[in-house]
């Protein structure tokens, strides 16, 4: 059978390879979507200076081609352009970038812990009251507009929990350098254990929020993925074996549903991304999400074109590479999937 | 070949009025059955209703459900929940609930709207994409073309997307409309190709393309039939979804501008930017409140009709990459690998057949 | 009484429904006694699987009630024990194999962890019986306030050695006192019992890679491995191919003589009953209607129902007429028919039959007292043309 750990080195590059492709059409599409419609300068700076707006317009005087290949060449310099105020994108994403990931990543772990154990339970109790308890649960989150959730949890869940709600410490900026930009990352490898537990206070509240907003989409696909799995045999098997039931959920059926489960990653990933840009603003998180809202001119802030382009190119390769790992996670759960 | 089959050979039609009542009612009572399957679902539906007939009285005579007529300033501004303004007032005086209450024809209709268009467009093309997909025909090479140019689009998360094409539109409803259109046509038509190919194998359509009828007859009958379950039934959770994205927008500061036209969303962005969130938390309640009950509304009735329909969905998979589908709705259980062939054809053991489990997964 | 292992009085399980609550098993008494075979056969429906899960209760209680009877265990009434504590009594006190060979291996684990695990957990119990805490049986679920399942610490298992941390493996090892090298050895012991060759060669393969045959002897393996008092058969040759068949049933005739174990053999084929058991239960709609030595019910049926059976076989390849069948249909259980299920189709229905229902199992005149009937006028069975 084709699943040696050379095999599994085919697999992986092989969904790298078919990555490119998918790659190369997102730097089409953002380009496609900057540099077609010749109206952009003017909606984007609409009190920009005449000069400015000059500006902005030769760069669309040119031909196609030739736009495409300053773009692209642009791009893998770094040179992501910058604000109106001439703030470059590229340093900003960079420092962003880190900490919205963490962000994500806690979520996702929260996700996971909470999430699909919910789901292991709707399933056990299908069409009963706890069934129900977890699927109002979950839908309750999934109805939340993102804002209203987050709002609600700055301003009435951090006083009575005692979280705070703004900002990744205490005070800023902090005492030892940000080596990766994450917050609690930057608290560990510094040593500092108080600024490290501050670290992780803060970051409480706001991945808890994206992770309750999000969680149905674990949930529900652990349940239905449960009640395929349960009637068949072998869990009956193994409750005969002497299992007690917590095993014979979590040992093994979980193990068979999880395949299916892994699939929902790359929708979850864009979920999670999308919501930061909500989350990060109200929590004053300092991420791209955060970054995305300012660019796209949320709160009266002037709009930043290069900035939103960026961000929207940046989190769509994300749910790529998340695609890209739930397949691979995929293949290596399924015993029956043949690495080359 | 010459002619149709002859009449003899296949029982008559029904025909009629009457017979078409007698179907409709099976149909009805089919759904009924369904919504009293689980409690939620039933709410759901209770509360959708339930908003949708507010949505017509607010549009025909709001002065029955809305206590103050809207824009009505008064000189109570700033005040929180009482009797008298149950969501309280915002800096000018106007009762936040009679606001909500005016916004919610347009929020829902643009939902529907945008959802349904959505549908219709995104649906087509995944009709056409999964039916005539043919490799080596010029229609397989389209259906290819379309399918990379969706496989491309379905990278971006919605939200962001749908925000970026929004901002560079501008505001106004009609920019609101085509930003979110574009970023959510993409689902239908994957859903619907995968369906339609599950569905073109299938024996009973190979049998009518062997009688010779026409593929036109064959796609609108048959596979439409078939496909349209799984495509209500995301419909009715898509609503919710549209309606949170399109509220998001607006929250954002794009779409719509609040004091010309209501809308949650941009009403939410006019207190945020008004400062008035920090100092009175209360006005956001409002149109947050609503949304949130008008999605979870549609979520519980989505969610409980994907539970009964649930084997079907599962196909959706069956035709495209392993991504999954969208946000509102993740495709129910994978069936992408192997084993799809390997379904048990054991004899039937002598559990009772069937029985009506309240609840969940049919079959 | 006697040996029984098993033994079931009056046995109620129903189904809550939609429609209401349904009988899919109405007062069955039945006994195995140690190191027999009991054959439990009836028509597809008439509720045999549910009577062979309903005894390690592993149908799902909600939407199954045990709605009244004993089964007594060893001394204890399975009906009575909460849910909960039922794994201590399974694995090694009942087990049981399946129908589908396809789907009773779990597949994402390899033959050796599956089978690993069931001899895993019998060690543990049986340390914990040498350790002094249990008395005789292979459980007391009264000594031990706490499921015995968790002691089983089924979770962590040691697969071929490699992955077990050393830590790990000196806890299984002063649990159980089993050493990783004594269950791979074990291991291979018992999958050559079931007759498969160079067993290491399949050690590390998953269920999907191997044959319909092959699997169905590991999961005969792995139910022997816990040397269980009773092992409940569910139709265990119905999906194979015939040949397949012919061998798991040498096997499992073979290992009936080696193994001892108590078997409770359900199936709806009565060739297949008739090569393995020693008594034989014929099931109709719900009820038990006869019940006795294998040999005695094939010669002499006492059951309209026995005896219409035994003649719709095809028992030649000579084509001795057109194939008998019985008249009518099996009843809708959720509206049975009143008095005797078998009425409607029975050539020797009287008024009586119609109102009053045969208490299950009578004593038959004339003949030994372990062959009973459910018929009121079983002596005239043998006439019935």
């Amino acid at each position: 059978m084709g699943r040696s750990p050379s095999d599994l080195a085919i697999f992986i590059g092989k969904r790298l390879l078919q990555l490119i492709p998918v790659l190369l059409g997102i730097i089409v599409l953002t380009f496609v979507f900057t540099h077609i419609s010749v109206a952009n300068c003017a909606v984007w700076y609409p009190h920009a200076s005449a000069t400015t707006l000059a500006n902005c317009q030769a760069k669309f005087n040119k031909p196609i081609a030739d736009q495409f290949w300053i773009y692209f060449v642009n791009l893998l310099h770094g040179n992501w352009g910058a604000s109106q105020q001439g703030i470059p994108v590229f340093p900003q994403i960079a420092a962003g970038l880190p900490a919205t990931l963490e962000l994500v990543f806690t979520a996702l772990f929260f996700m996971i812990v909470v999430g699909i154990p919910l789901g292991v339970i709707a399933a056990q109790f299908a069409g009963r009251w706890g069934d129900h308890l977890v699927r109002i649960f979950y839908l309750t989150g999934w109805a939340t507009p993102t804002y209203l959730g987050a709002v609600i949890a700055a301003i009435f869940l951090a006083p009575y929990f005692g979280l705070p709600s703004h900002g990744e410490y205490t005070s800023t900026p902090p005492p030892f350098p940000q080596v990766t930009h994450m917050s609690v990352v930057d608290a560990l490898i510094a040593g500092n254990i108080p600024w490290t537990i501050d670290a992780l206070r803060h970051l409480l509240l706001p991945a808890a929020v994206l992770a309750f907003i999000e969680m149905g989409t674990a949930t529900r696909m652990t349940r239905s993925s449960m009640l395929e799995v349960l009637p068949l045999d072998y869990v009956k098997s193994a409750r005969m074996k002497g299992l007690s039931e917590f095993w014979v959920m979590y040992k093994h059926a979980l193990r068979n549903s999880l395949i299916t489960t892994t699939t929902v990653l790359g929708i979850a990933a864009g979920g999670l991304l999308s919501g930061t840009v909500v989350i990060e603003e109200v929590f004053g998180w300092q991420g791209i999400g955060a970054y995305a809202y300012t660019s796209i001119g949320g709160g009266g802030a002037s709009p930043n074109f290069d900035g939103a382009v960026a961000v929207v190119a940046i989190f769509a390769i994300g749910v790529v590479i998340a695609n890209l790992i739930a397949d691979v996670l995929y293949g290596i759960l399924d015993p029956r999937v043949d690495w080359r | 070949m010459v002619g149709a089959l002859p009449s003899t050979t296949l029982p008559p039609r029904p025909k009629g009025a009457r017979a078409r009542l007698k179907q409709a009612r099976t149909g009805f009572v089919g759904f009924w059955k369904v919504l009293r399957a689980n409690p939620l679902t039933l709410a759901g539906f209770i509360v959708v209703v339930m908003i949708g007939v507010v949505a017509a009285i607010v549009l025909v005579a709001p002065h029955l459900i809305t206590p103050y007529s809207p824009d009505q300033l008064s000189l109570d501004y700033n005040q929180p929940p009482s009797l008298q303004h149950p969501f309280g007032t915002d800096g000018v005086g106007i009762d936040i609930l009679s606001e909500t209450l005016y916004a919610l024809p347009l929020d829902l209709a643009l939902a529907f709207a945008i959802a349904g268009a959505a549908m219709l467009a995104g649906g087509g093309l995944g009709l056409v994409a999964g039916y005539w997909d043919k490799p080596g025909t010029i229609s397989g090479a389209v259906s290819v073309v379309v399918m990379r140019i969706t496989d491309i689009f379905l990278a971006f998360p919605s939200l962001i997307l749908a925000l970026a094409i929004a901002v560079s539109l501008g505001r106004g409803v009609w920019q609101l409309i085509v930003a979110i259109l574009l970023t959510w046509w993409p689902y239908y038509v994957r859903l619907v190709r995968g369906e339609t190919l599950a569905v073109k194998h299938l024996p009973y359509v190979m049998a009518a393309k062997a009688a010779g009828v026409t593929e036109g007859r064959i796609v609108l009958r048959h596979i439409l039939r078939n496909v349209l379950e799984p495509v209500v039934v995301y419909f009715t959770l898509d609503v919710g979804t549209v309606l949170v994205t399109l509220s998001t927008i607006g929250f954002v500061g794009l779409g719509l501008a609040y004091p010309t036209q209501a809308e949650w969303g941009s009403m939410m962005s006019y207190y945020q930017n008004a400062g008035l969130i920090t100092a009175l938390p209360w006005t956001v309640l409002g149109p947050g409140l609503a949304i949130f009950v008008t999605v979870l509304a549609f979520s519980l009735l989505g969610d409980g009709l994907r539970d009964v329909l649930d084997p079907r969905s599962r196909r959706v998979l069956a035709g495209t990459g392993a991504d999954s589908v969208s946000p509102a709705n993740p495709p129910e259980s994978a069936s992408a690998p192997p084993e799809a062939e390997e379904e048990e054809e054991s004899e039937e053991s002598d559990l009772p057949p069937a029985p009506q489990l309240p609840g969940p997964t049919g079959g | 009484m006697s040996d029984a292992v098993v033994s079931i009085e009056h046995l109620n399980v129903d189904y809550l429904v939609a429609a209401g609550r349904f009988r899919a098993v109405s007062d069955v008494t039945l006994e195995v006694q140690r190191g027999h075979v009991v054959g439990i056969v009836g028509e597809t429906g008439c509720g045999k699987s549910t009577l062979g899960q309903a005894i390690p209760r592993l149908l799902p209680e909600p939407p199954a009630i045990i709605g009244g009877g004993k089964i007594l265990f060893q001394g204890i009434d399975l009906v009575k024990v909460p849910l909960w504590k039922m794994p201590a009594i399974r694995g090694t006190g009942i087990n049981m194999i399946f129908q589908e060979p396809l789907n009773s291996l779990n597949p994402s684990f390899r033959v050796f962890d599956q089978v690993a695990e069931a001899v895993h957990i019998r060690h543990v119990r049986d340390a914990g019986r040498r350790a002094g805490r249990a008395e005789s049986g292979p459980f007391d679920y009264s000594n031990r306030p706490n499921p015995t399942a968790s002691d089983a610490w089924s979770g962590k298992i040691v697969p071929g050695g490699a992955a077990a941390t050393l830590a790990h493996r000196k806890e299984v090892e002063r649990r159980s006192g089993e050493t990783a090298e004594e269950l791979r050895k074990e291991v291979l012991d018992y999958l050559r019992l079931v007759r498969i060759n160079d067993p290491e060669t399949i050690l590390n393969l998953y269920p999907h890679e191997l044959s319909g045959g092959m699997r169905q002897r590991i999961m005969i393996a792995m139910a022997l491995s816990e040397k269980p008092s009773l092992l409940i058969a569910d139709e265990p040759t119905s999906a194979l191919d015939v040949t397949i068949q012919a061998q798991v049933l040498t096997l499992m005739k073979e290992l009936i003589e080696e193994v001892n174990t108590s078997i409770m053999f359900i199936s709806h084929d009565l060739g297949v009953i008739a090569e393995t058991a020693d008594e034989l239960g014929v099931m109709y709609a719900g009820r038990i209607v006869e019940f006795g030595p294998i040999a005695e019910v094939f010669e002499s049926p006492r059951h309209p129902y026995t005896k219409f059976l035994l003649r719709a076989a095809p028992t030649r390849y000579k084509v001795d007429g057109p194939l008998l069948s019985i008249p009518g249909n099996v009843p809708n259980l959720s509206r049975p028919p009143p008095g005797c299920r078998f009425h409607p189709r029975c050539p020797i229905a009287r008024p009586k039959c119609q109102v009053e229902p045969p208490p299950s199992l009578m004593p038959i005149a004339g003949v030994g007292k372990e062959h009973t009937s459910a018929c009121y006028y079983a002596e005239e069975v043998p006439n019935i043309s």
